[in-house]
């Protein structure tokens, strides 16, 4: 072509559109391994609608140098499976973008995909090679890969094809040194499971966890298919205290459902991990959108006074480390560990050092274990408050979610409960930091947030360096470190996927000091463009 | 596991005294030691048996103590693991998992304490309280026949069903017994009428069946019927 212009773009953005069912989220898992193979870093944030086929599923991949990347609402190149999706698209477009849609590019003429509509992501994949001006070979090799023999050659036909068109723009990124991977959240909370030696789940299918059911399922962990949340909590239950380390997920409706099993775990101290996958709410909600609104939700989840842990990572590596800890630490305490993610994290693609992520393998610590050297009682009263524990099997004893004595059987005089209300109290003690800063330390404005937030805020600070970012990653109980960070700030802004500002509120209650928010509830995560905001706050 | 002297919570009469004699007695002659088995408990009345049972004895919530039992037995096939639950928390709160558990044909036998009654809260009707009678806390006489856990067993493709009685204690054991030695899901249903709060409920006239029926369809509708009422041959 005559008039080819190459761009130097770093971050560049991509949005691809088609109908459910188009095979679009299979493109956005090949291309970001590819690229990832390529040497770059991604991030691939998925939208679709909670239907099988139709409407609009699309993708937004973010191609880097570097590992901060936030989304945003601004594309580089869009490519659509037809003109209404384009249309609907458009004005996402920067200006002197590309926009293509499958008509322009005459895909009802071209064989394969005239024949095999289904192909057209393939097409697609080969174009956007095109455009990032890569080697062929690589992604060839991904599609084999991740195809695995699931009509590959049709594949690679649309795919050649793809590559072969012309483009008026094409776009040179600069490439990342070393090895780079790339997982949903999801799959890295599968494989940090198996790094916890699980052995044990039950899930009821809910998005945004559902992939993490099916990733399990394709492991030895032993599955029971649950008839509801109960019945998964609740057998998961039954495992841990069998000896095994057991886990069950859900999003915020199934977690309705969990909350007796949240009070058993803390009163009959049998540990519980229970993965809480945050999606719009209330009810019913917008079912496959993100959101951050059941932190308060986790905390006091669950009727009475139980103790309990609540981590919420904001990336792979956090997904790793705290998912591992949150083994040791119900194992450790006997208490239950909730970790929230959403549908952002949990979903999305994103990548990482390789060297990064495999580095983090935690040891694993079951807990206190009974010797059986002298007469057995399960909650003897110990002075750190935790009573080292027997597994069926060891001796017969008495497990019981009624306040109970030091031997297990049902009691209800005010002696004893007082005294075994303030043995469990005693447990939870010298918790591993549960927050990290980012950023200059000499900054004076601190933003700060929880959880998922995390990505798109890190590249914020790269950008704009007169903030320093407070992450918290575990929201229960509160580090009470936290107080003395951010005691000398000028201003304080605490950035959250919600519309009441739960974190913020914490905060302030913790710290008697009126905080700034910046809220999104809009059901998508924050993009670039949102985090401007906090300069005018 | 100390005794601590624990005194049975029921009342003069209560058909749990014969049930949880039955139990200690069957576990005792399996040769069980109390260490491999698990017990886990609704909540009710009868859910206290914990306190008499040496066993590994788990006192989980309403309704959920077949969930429990089944992650337990899913991790751990070398216990005999056994739960118990009454008529309110299986047909009422539990019910979903009841059927499920018959599906999934989890290897756990259940006990039911069926007292046509909820006994513990004073006397509402349940699930399983007969036709024709007005429970306290009844707006009105009950006109609806009751679930029937036999009925839904062999409906649900379950592969060991039994109905006994508590006034014979030799044919509970033998049940029992059976039951626990069964590779699947087991449910042995104990008629025991409330003697406080089910005292006037009419009853049936019972027979026990010579044979368990070859086909489990026959079981629904036929609940004048005592005995294992149908066996799955392995």
């Amino acid at each position: 072509m005559k008039n080819l212009k190459i761009i130097k773009k770093d971050p560049l953005r991509f949005l691809i559109s088609g109908p459910a069912g188009s095979g679009i989220l299979q493109l956005g898992e090949i291309l970001s391994s590819a690229l990832n193979s390529a040497g770059y870093f991604t991030q691939v944030y998925p939208e679709y609608p909670s239907r099988i086929r139709g409407g609009d599923n699309n993708i937004q991949i973010v191609v880097s140098s570097k590992p901060q990347i936030a989304l945003s609402g601004k594309m580089d190149v869009i490519l659509t499976m037809d003109e209404i999706l384009k249309k609907a698209h458009s004005s996402e477009l920067i200006p002197g973008g590309t926009i293509l849609s499958s008509d322009d590019l005459k895909l009802f003429e071209l064989e394969p995909m005239k024949s095999n509509p289904i192909v057209k992501n393939a097409f697609f994949a080969g174009l956007i090679w095109k455009i990032c001006l890569q080697d062929e070979a690589i992604l060839f090799s991904m599609i084999k890969k991740i195809l695995q023999g699931k009509y590959v050659d049709l594949n690679l036909e649309a795919a050649h094809l793809g590559f072969q068109t012309e483009t008026a723009t094409q776009y040179k990124i600069k490439s990342a040194r070393g090895k780079i991977v790339s997982k949903t959240g999801n799959e890295q909370f599968a494989s940090s499971a198996l790094d916890a030696k699980v052995e044990y789940a039950s899930i009821y299918p809910m998005t945004p966890i559902t992939s993490l059911l099916a990733f399990l399922a394709k492991t030895k962990i032993k599955m029971l298919i649950p008839e509801d949340e109960i019945f998964a909590a609740i057998s998961t239950l039954g495992a841990s205290y069998a000896g095994h380390r057991a886990l069950t997920a859900t999003s915020g409706g199934g977690f309705c459902l969990m909350g007796e099993a949240i009070g058993f775990s803390s009163m009959a101290e049998i540990p519980l991990v229970v993965i809480l996958g945050q999606r719009t709410g209330p009810s019913s909600g917008m079912a496959t959108y993100s959101s951050q609104a059941d932190l308060n939700f986790a905390i006091n989840s669950s009727h009475g006074e139980g103790q309990k842990i609540v981590f919420a990572p904001g990336d792979l590596a956090e997904i790793s480390q705290l998912t591992q800890t949150a083994f040791n630490l119900a194992d450790k305490f006997q208490i239950p560990v909730i970790i929230l993610t959403d549908k952002f994290l949990s979903e999305s693609i994103f990548s990482s050092a390789k060297a990064e992520l495999d580095q983090i393998k935690i040891k694993i610590d079951r807990g206190k274990k009974t010797n059986l050297k002298k007469e057995y009682s399960r909650y003897a009263d110990c002075k750190d408050g935790i009573s080292p524990r027997a597994y069926p099997g060891d001796v017969a004893h008495l497990t019981n979610s009624y306040e109970h004595d030091e031997h297990g059987f049902s009691i209800d005089d005010s002696e004893t409960r007082e005294r075994m209300v303030l043995k469990r109290s005693r447990k939870i003690k010298n918790l591993p930091k549960g927050y990290s800063v980012f950023g200059k330390k000499t900054a004076s404005k601190v933003i700060v947030s929880w959880g998922s937030t995390k990505i798109p805020i890190l590249e914020f600070i790269f950008e704009n360096k007169q903030y320093k970012f407070l992450h918290i990653n575990r929201v229960w109980p509160f580090d009470e470190n936290i107080k003395a960070e951010l005691a000398g700030a000028k201003q304080i802004a605490v950035v959250e996927n919600n519309s009441t500002g739960q974190m913020a509120r914490i905060i302030e209650s913790k710290m008697h000091v009126r905080v700034k928010s910046l809220l999104k509830d809009d059901g998508r995560p924050f993009f670039k463009e949102d985090l401007e905001k906090i300069k005018k706050l | 596991m100390k005794d601590n002297k624990q005194i049975p919570s029921w009342c003069p009469g209560c058909g749990t005294y014969i049930v949880s004699s039955a139990l200690k007695g069957v576990l005792e002659e399996l040769k069980i030691s109390s260490k491999d088995v698990v017990v886990s408990y609704d909540i009710g009345c009868s859910g206290n048996m914990i306190n008499i049972l040496e066993s590994c004895g788990v006192a989980t919530l309403h309704g959920r103590s077949i969930p429990f039992a089944c992650g337990v037995k899913a991790v751990r096939p070398d216990l005999t693991v056994i739960a118990q639950a009454g008529d309110g928390g299986l047909l009422s709160e539990g019910l979903n998992h009841f059927i499920h558990a018959i599906k999934r044909n989890d290897p756990i036998t259940l006990v039911v304490n069926n007292n046509q009654v909820f006994g513990l809260t004073a006397g509402q009707e349940s699930s399983a309280t007969p036709k024709g009678v007005q429970a306290r806390a009844s707006q009105n006489i009950n006109e609806s026949e009751p679930l029937n856990i036999a009925d839904l067993s062999a409906a649900s493709g379950g592969n060991f069903i039994a109905r006994v009685h508590e006034n014979n204690l030799s044919q509970i054991k033998e049940v029992l017994k059976k039951a626990i030695n069964f590779d699947g899901f087991s449910v042995v249903e104990i008629i025991q009428p409330c003697k406080i709060w089910a005292k006037n409920f009419p009853q049936k006239k019972y027979k026990t069946l010579a044979k368990p029926f070859e086909d489990r369809r026959k079981i629904i509708g036929r609940d004048d019927l005592l005995g294992i009422l149908y066996c799955k041959k392995t």
